[in-house]
């Protein structure tokens, strides 16, 4: 269903003045999509530029050039060697501490969010409209507003301080998120479905389960890529709710970025940036196109 | 927001689809009940959780912004004078303005940015994976790292400016960021950076969701393609315009890490935006009480932005029931 | 004062163990020593004093706790009030100035009075330093290193292009030395785009102009000198400073023009101690700059004080107590501060420690003899860009007022005081 130009293109294919037109039409959309893909790869490839460039080059020049040679070691010294918090074991540790806090985090907010979108777009239930309302409302709540309300809520928990209380916050504040994107995948279930499964003596949980669940995954794809992006690159609330050694990997950045009396380490903080940001590219090179597909199927609608 | 515009969907749909299934169950009798309690858990829990937060965390922090508090939430009743306080500050009168300005801005150039990189993607381009990855892929890296590339590029000293002038051309001047009322656009043009690759999602997955037997008619009718996207597409999928200027526009009120990262509110105090002024005061500044009135009158103007939106996806919607 | 001469970085731990520690044998006797403590310091060459720190602490057999939180102050202000919120704060964190006095209102604190009386610390140290860490008349907080704030930084190869042959003394001469750069066509300033870097330049100037008018309306906020004359010429200065800086800085670190700095096309700085720092990790050599007290009007240089402090806060566990006690006693030997000032480029709190030992550079010397002169001649100021002379919220409305000040021509210098005063007034 793409492509209007090459469709539009399709009848008049017999002609040969409409055949150059298409080809230099073809020209420009390339040199187009060339130029602007450039242009957005700019700060990317001014960072690994800088991950292959000694901190004393770099002092000595400026911020954005050409490296001299390729300085490899910057990758090794911000895997496991550079020295935070009387540690020299490099960015490693932080990195899993982020992995134990987004996985879950991730894995538990989706679901509820699934099971919430369904609940509103499905199921009648006093106040429906109301926690429509609510849930839209969450998104636009500034994070800055909820950090003390936050160390209220785990004090009284008993999860001050502790790994289970920072996946708790990631889940809730990720919920109203989850919760859209999935109401409006799902309301575009046709009622017909849901009228034959009830028939059937289904119940609430087996339409979600054998029904909602199964058409689900474009959806679920979408608000994973959502929530471990967002997780993983969270910093406020990462070294609030966390101590020394079980930080989560933004804080070793800002640690390797804030060194006031020291010269900057450029060289080593874009190596660390890199492996840092490495999960989730991954995430968005392999699950661009499902986030697209799961777009695609509904959630915008 | 596929929010706002799905829930003009599911009133529209409400009414004429009354057999939408109610929580109760028929089955054997005995299981009933824990079924029935069950699914009242399986409902409440998450929105409970969710409803908690956003209402709890509001209405505290509205309390909050009518106490004396400073370092910690202190109990007590000082009327408005926080409110009077800080709008009486340059930076809170700076901020909206440039909340205004930024907002504008931001969501225009990265709804067309986006809806450009859409257009141009959706004609059956080769290699498509990859120009998506490299547009999508500012969304997956934190501002706080980005933004501390794009403060390098922007500064005239080390960035765009100097290169430009090294390769030869010595009078360029690209210097927004060193100039109060320039370096506003500077966040622009990060932020743009940042979210069209999102803009571009999204429209994409409309322009490819698009009857195509729409697309076949507008065809015999002899429409060529910039007509086709003109007069068919774009007019087709104008609810997602609505979608994504919602989403950024709630990217921009929260904007907080890009401001931080690129220019620290500066030249002077030229770049507050609402969301940094909130953090200043409640814990640079430990006015907790004043960065709380802020963080309501954020809201307030939230409301107030919004409202209208909502009022005229309801009335559309019931126009579409009753149609 | 000579028992600690001579000595470098890992000898001076050694002496530390050799010291007579009372907390050693009292943790001997009971609890093993624990101390949790909180601070900004993660990384760099901040991370490895305060590493080395703990070292020294579990070589007196403490079990050292420490939970860097990187980034500004704010975030481990805001984990310091998270700690306390829940109930449970640090045995000790870092904190600085009148913030001492505001954070110890909302948790107890201990009176560690009779460890720093047995110690004797108190005549060792700049008296407005010690106010500030004894708010209720009793010492909660001990002070850890000292910077002095109004540092002048001279580029050689700047000097040499611009014709300058001595370093300037007073305002007028800095004056003359930074047109005579600006017409060789240099950078005269060279500087940081950060808040505090503008903040910084007008306590400078003040501080230059009168310490009194400084001590007057900055630290005592007094509204008849925040109007008077030499605040406003202050402002003068600071407008002249503003049209020789780097117009390209933005929101950079001052450490962007360090090459620039030392090539000579920028000529001077005005900065704290640790630009030393900044300048010898950048690869310049000792003889690339020279530093001095930054220019002063009449009389001797006056001292701009920033100074980092500990305080503790109080704990039911007798480990922490224990701990408390045993860091106490560490922070305050010269060996301790002696180490930690050789890593980080600072001066150290006691006044007391000889300098003139390898380990320290002319720079450091010079700043630590500037304090003593000061604290005779009662010219010791305490740094407002860094939060030592107004609470958090004061200095923040303040130094909104300087850093538009710079960045924007049109302000003139009468309309800014106006601002200045008030800011103080609204905030």
């Amino acid at each position: 269903m793409s492509g209007a130009a090459l469709r539009a293109g399709v009848p008049s294919a017999g002609s040969r003045i409409a055949r150059s037109r298409i080809a230099r039409s073809r020209i420009l959309i390339y040199a187009a999509l060339v130029l602007l893909a450039l242009a957005f790869l700019v700060p990317f490839a001014v960072v690994v530029l800088n991950s292959l460039r000694t901190n004393q080059e770099i002092a000595a020049t400026s911020m954005i050039g050409w490296p001299r040679g390729l300085a490899f070691g910057n990758f090794a010294s911000a895997w496991d060697g550079f020295c935070m918090a009387g540690h020299c074991w490099g960015i490693e540790p932080y990195m899993l501490n982020s992995l134990t806090i987004v996985f879950p985090a991730t894995v538990i907010s989706t679901l509820l969010g699934a099971l919430a979108g369904y609940s509103i777009a499905l199921w009648r239930f006093p106040g429906d409209a109301w926690m429509f309302g609510v849930v839209t409302l969450g998104i636009f709540l500034p994070e800055q507003m909820k950090l003390i309300p936050w160390v209220i809520v785990l004090r009284d928990l008993g999860l001050f301080n502790t790994l289970p209380g920072l996946i708790l916050i990631h889940t809730v504040q990720g919920l109203s998120f989850t919760t859209l994107f999935c109401r409006n995948y799902y309301v575009s279930i046709p009622p017909d479905l849901l009228k034959a499964a009830r028939i059937d003596g289904a119940g609430f949980f087996r339409i979600f389960w054998r029904i909602v669940l199964p058409i689900s995954p474009p959806i679920l794809v979408v608000t994973v890529i959502w929530q471990f992006t967002g997780i993983w690159n969270e910093f406020l609330f990462g070294v609030t709710f966390t101590s020394g050694a079980h930080q989560p990997v933004t804080a070793a950045l800002i640690a390797l970025s804030a060194a006031v009396t020291t010269a900057p380490q450029f060289g080593v903080q874009s190596a660390a940036v890199l492996i840092a940001a490495l999960p989730t590219l991954l995430v968005y090179l392999f699950g661009g196109r499902y986030f697209l597909r799961g777009l695609t199927a509904g959630a915008v609608k | 927001m596929p929010t706002t515009e799905g829930a003009a969907r599911v009133r529209a749909a409400g009414p004429a689809e009354p057999a939408a299934p109610r929580a109760v169950n028929r089955r054997t009798p005995g299981r009933a009940p824990v079924i029935a309690v069950l699914t009242q858990l399986a409902i409440w829990v998450p929105l409970g959780l969710t409803a908690l937060q956003v209402v709890g965390f509001t209405i505290w922090t509205t309390w909050v912004s009518f106490t004396p508090s400073t370092l910690l939430p202190e109990s007590g009743f000082v009327g408005l004078r926080n409110y009077v306080r800080v709008m009486r500050t340059p930076n809170l009168q700076i901020a909206y303005v440039n909340l205004v300005i930024f907002g504008v801005g931001f969501v225009l150039l990265t709804s067309a940015l986006g809806l450009l990189l859409a257009v141009l993607l959706d004609q059956r381009v080769r290699g498509e994976n990859v120009l998506r990855t490299i547009f999508l892929y500012p969304l997956a890296v934190s501002f706080v790292v980005t933004g501390t590339v794009w403060s390098w590029l922007l500064n005239p000293g080390i960035g765009i400016q100097r290169l430009v002038n090294n390769f030869g051309w010595t009078g360029f001047r690209f210097d927004w960021i060193v100039q109060p009322d320039r370096a506003i656009y500077t966040l622009i043009i990060a932020g743009a950076w940042q979210g069209a690759g999102f803009a571009m999602a999204l429209f994409l997955a409309g322009l490819r969701s698009v009857d195509s037997d729409l697309v076949k008619a507008a065809q015999i009718d002899g429409a060529g393609p910039w007509r086709m996207y003109r007069r068919v597409l774009l007019p087709t999928i104008w609810p997602i315009f609505i979608t994504v200027a919602a989403i950024l526009l709630q990217f921009a009120i929260k904007t907080f890490d890009l401001v931080r990262a690129l220019t620290e509110g500066g030249p002077g105090i030229s770049t507050m935006l609402p969301a940094v002024v909130v953090y200043d005061f409640m814990f640079q500044r430990s006015e907790l009480g004043r960065g709380a009135a802020v963080a309501v009158l954020m809201l307030l103007t939230l409301v107030v932005v919004v409202a209208p939106f909502g009022i005229y996806l309801r009335l559309r919607a019931r126009r579409q029931a009753r149609a | 004062m000579s028992h600690v001469t001579r000595r470098g970085v890992v000898a001076g731990s050694a002496a530390l163990l050799a010291a007579p520690l009372s907390g050693r044998a009292f943790a001997a006797a009971a609890v093993t020593p624990r101390l949790t403590a909180i601070s900004q310091w993660s990384a760099g060459s901040d991370g490895a004093a305060i590493t080395a720190l703990g070292r020294v602490f579990e070589q007196h057999g403490g079990i050292w706790q420490h939970n860097p939180v990187p980034g500004f102050t704010t975030e481990m202000m805001n984990k310091l009030r998270a700690e306390i919120l829940a109930g449970n704060p640090p045995a000790v964190s870092q904190l600085k100035g009148p913030e001492i006095a505001a954070w110890s209102k909302i948790y107890p604190t201990i009176n560690i009075s009779p460890w720093v009386q047995a110690a004797g610390l108190e005549p060792h140290v700049p008296a407005e330093l010690a106010a500030s860490c004894k708010p209720g008349g009793h010492w909660i907080a001990l002070p850890l290193q000292v910077y002095r704030i109004n540092t002048l930084f001279m580029s050689v190869p700047g000097m040499k292009r611009a014709g300058v042959t001595t370093p300037p003394k007073t305002w007028a001469e800095f004056n003359t030395v930074a047109a005579k750069m600006k017409a060789a066509g240099m950078t005269p300033l060279a500087n940081g785009g950060i808040r505090w870097d503008d903040g910084m330049k007008f306590e400078i100037a003040l501080a230059g102009i009168s310490p009194d008018a400084y001590r007057r309306a900055i630290m005592h906020l007094d509204t008849k000198a925040l109007r008077g004359p030499e605040v406003l010429a202050a402002f003068a200065q600071l407008r002249k400073f503003s049209s020789w800086m780097d117009p390209d800085i933005a929101a950079q670190s001052w450490a962007v023009n360090v090459p620039a700095f030392m090539k000579g096309d920028m000529g001077m700085v005005l900065m704290g101690g640790w630009a030393q720092g900044n300048l010898l990790h950048a690869g310049a050599k000792p003889a690339d700059f020279i530093s001095l007290a930054a220019p002063q009007d009449s009389g001797p240089p006056c001292f701009d004080l920033n100074a980092d402090c500990f305080i503790f806060w109080q704990q039911k566990a007798a480990d922490l107590k224990a701990g408390q006690t045993l860091f106490a006693q560490i922070m305050m030997q010269p060996a301790t501060q002696e180490m930690y000032s050789k890593i980080t480029g600072s001066i150290p709190a006691r006044t007391d420690v000889d300098l003139n030992q390898p380990g320290f550079l002319d720079g450091q010397r010079d700043s630590a003899q500037n304090l003593r002169a000061a604290i005779a001649g009662k010219r010791v100021l305490l740094s407002l860009a860094h939060n030592m002379a107004q609470p958090n919220g004061t200095t923040a409305a303040m130094i909104d007022v300087l850093t538009e000040f710079v960045h924007n021509p049109a302000i003139q210098p009468p309309d800014a005081q106006k601002r200045l005063v008030g800011a103080v007034e609204g905030a």
